[in-house]
């Protein structure tokens, strides 16, 4: 560095503390403080309102009045709101199972230089990500229909007897299941695809010439490094499962008898259609609990990538 | 060697074949919804379906115009979407500029809270949030819509990110220049962080765009519906044994998906670097 530069870089650094420093100390403030303004009305002040909202009885025509923990009573007793909880827990382990090894395929397909078509077959797999979820419920909805649906043309073409898809108390939970995994699976495709394109190709080559086969240099190269996404990616599927609403809302109501009734559905329904809002904040927060905990997972998940 | 060739050339013909067959399941629904849209009521319901209708007719979307007021939720739909879009993307820079390049006291606890409220699912303060936009009167209308979402933490973070990798150095020539410290974020920051604000409209606009329970719980009135609440009144008001419009369902299906398929088709480089980068950068 020359004399002079070092000389410009001094000048500039005592004229940068002298005019900046009185700026720096209120701007930052100033920037951030839309989102504080914001969040503390429409966020905190809720979330505050709904954790004492929980402890009361309130329907939309009375005036609150204390309840103490009666509502997580009832709540803990209804068994509509158990068979919630169980249909959304079936819908969190077949996603896991079904949807997050499927999007891991589908990410090694696309990724693969074998495939023909590439560009193509990118739109079409990710076209889901962006679609309506009401939109391709309503689709979905023919389609799963028993008179003239697809799903019982092709059943009934192949001899087997039609089935009533969203009637049959079990049929109705698959059909549910059906169109998360439509909905989903592209999108965690492309998490398992950003991934993939970061693992280094020179891995596989030289474990190639060391006589490595495909299946061998998946199982020792690609899947342990890609651990990192595998665990983010599951634990977005548990979080948004936790959380369907319009997928059932829309294909079936919840029904036949709450079968396909989701926790947030069950939420909705006793908070916005029978207006209990003390008892609904009581499904909110128990809502909250589970979340909460599997966010905390998802920070132990990131605190692991900034460590490797 | 030989035996290499014909390993790959089945590998070559399995990976082609596996990705076709899901990739025409994957699109199956789609192009039922279109095709569907264009025929007549009688032939929605034949088996096998035909690609292209024998009967084809405009009549469904005709009918999604006057017997629903389908204009009209297109606008809000698309008024909410952009609102939301341009607030969000000058809301989260802003914020994102200010906890990427200053120091302040607060900082680091500032930076908690704001992160830590992303753990809280939004259905938890749904009621809560109802109540509280009944007393305001703004259910019915794009306040209840636009105004608690104008600064979602997720974008704020997404932009903090982005702004910690652009070069200090820029600001500090500003500064002796004697720019002003929004100047500095409105003339350099955000043309810099074009990319990663074109990722966030991406991210913002379809949120908006596809919601449906917020939307459902606040909007009421037809007129002031938007796509999804409007487009499941059509068959959820349908009756048993009356004709239902099923066509004109999918019409509307078809006017909610196709555009945004095809403006994400030459977008698709920005969303997918916002999904991952809102996700793997952690």
């Amino acid at each position: 560095m020359s004399i002079l530069e070092s000389a410009r870089s001094i000048v500039a650094s005592t004229r940068k503390t002298k005019r900046g420093f009185r700026q720096d100390r209120y701007a930052p403030y100033f920037f951030i403080s839309p989102f504080y303004i914001l969040f503390a009305i429409f966020f905190l002040f809720p979330t505050l309102f709904a954790l004492v909202l929980s402890f009361y009885r309130w329907g939309a025509l009375d005036t609150p009045q204390f309840f103490g923990l009666k509502n997580y009573d009832h709540l803990f007793k209804d068994p509509v709101f158990w068979k919630s909880v169980s249909n959304t827990v079936f819908y969190a382990s077949c996603s896991l199972f079904i949807i997050v090894p499927l999007a891991l395929l589908e990410a090694l397909a696309l990724n693969s230089k074998l495939l023909k078509f590439r560009v193509l077959w990118r739109v079409v797999y990710f076209a889901p990500i962006v679609t309506s979820t009401v939109a391709i419920s309503l689709v979905f909805r023919m389609l799963y229909n028993k008179d003239f649906g697809t799903f019982n043309g092709i059943i009934m073409a192949l001899g087997g007897t039609p089935v009533d898809w969203l009637g049959d108390l079990r049929a109705a939970k698959l059909a549910v299941l059906g169109v998360v995994i439509w909905r989903w699976t592209g999108l965690l495709a492309v998490y398992f695809l950003a991934g993939l394109q970061s693992i280094p190709e020179e891995l596989h080559e030289a474990a190639a010439i060391d006589g490595a086969t495909v299946l061998d240099r998946f199982f020792h190269i690609t899947l342990p490094l890609l651990r990192p996404v595998m665990l983010f990616v599951s634990v977005i599927v548990l979080i948004g499962s936790m959380q369907i609403f319009d997928d059932p809302q829309v294909l079936t109501g919840g029904g036949p008898s709450n079968a396909t009734l989701s926790l947030v559905q069950y939420l909705y329904t006793q908070g916005i259609t029978n207006l209990s809002f003390g008892f609904a904040s009581a499904v909110g927060l128990f809502l909250f609990v589970v979340i909460f905990i599997l966010s905390l997972i998802q920070f132990r998940v990131f605190r692991g990538f900034e460590t490797d | 060697m030989s035996d290499m060739k014909t390993t790959r050339r089945i590998a070559t013909v399995a990976i082609n074949i596996v990705v076709a067959v899901i990739g025409v399941i994957i699109a199956y629904p789609l192009v039922w919804m279109i095709s569907a849209s264009f025929k007549q009521t009688t032939e929605i319901y034949q088996f096998p379906p035909m690609l292209i209708p024998n009967g084809f007719t405009f009549a469904n979307y005709a009918r999604l115009f006057t017997d629903w007021p389908f204009g009209t939720w297109y606008i809000n739909s698309l008024v909410i979407a952009l609102a939301c879009t341009i607030t969000v993307l000058f809301f989260t820079s802003l914020a994102g500029f200010g906890f990427a390049k200053y120091r302040f006291r607060g900082k680091g606890l500032l930076f908690f809270i704001m992160l830590g409220s992303t753990m809280v699912p939004f259905q938890l303060i749904l009621i809560p949030l109802f109540i509280f936009m009944s007393k305001l009167k703004w259910t019915n209308g794009y306040l209840s819509l636009i105004i608690p979402f104008m600064a979602p933490a997720v974008g704020i973070f997404l932009m903090r990110q982005f702004m910690n990798s652009i070069p200090s150095e820029l600001m500090e020539s500003a500064r002796i220049d004697g720019a002003t410290e929004f100047t500095i974020y409105w003339r350099i920051m955000l043309p810099l962080a074009r990319p990663a604000l074109a990722a966030l409209a991406v991210l913002t606009f379809l949120g908006s765009w596809n919601s449906y329970l917020w939307p459902l719980t606040v909007l009421r009135t037809r007129e002031y519906m938007t796509l999804p609440v409007g487009m499941a009144t059509i068959l959820g008001g349908m009756l048993v044994g009356s004709e239902p419009p099923i066509g004109a369902s999918m019409a509307g299906a078809t006017l909610i998906t196709i555009p945004i398929i095809l403006v994400f088709v030459s977008v698709q480089k920005q969303y997918i670097a916002g999904l991952t980068a809102a996700s793997v950068k952690g």
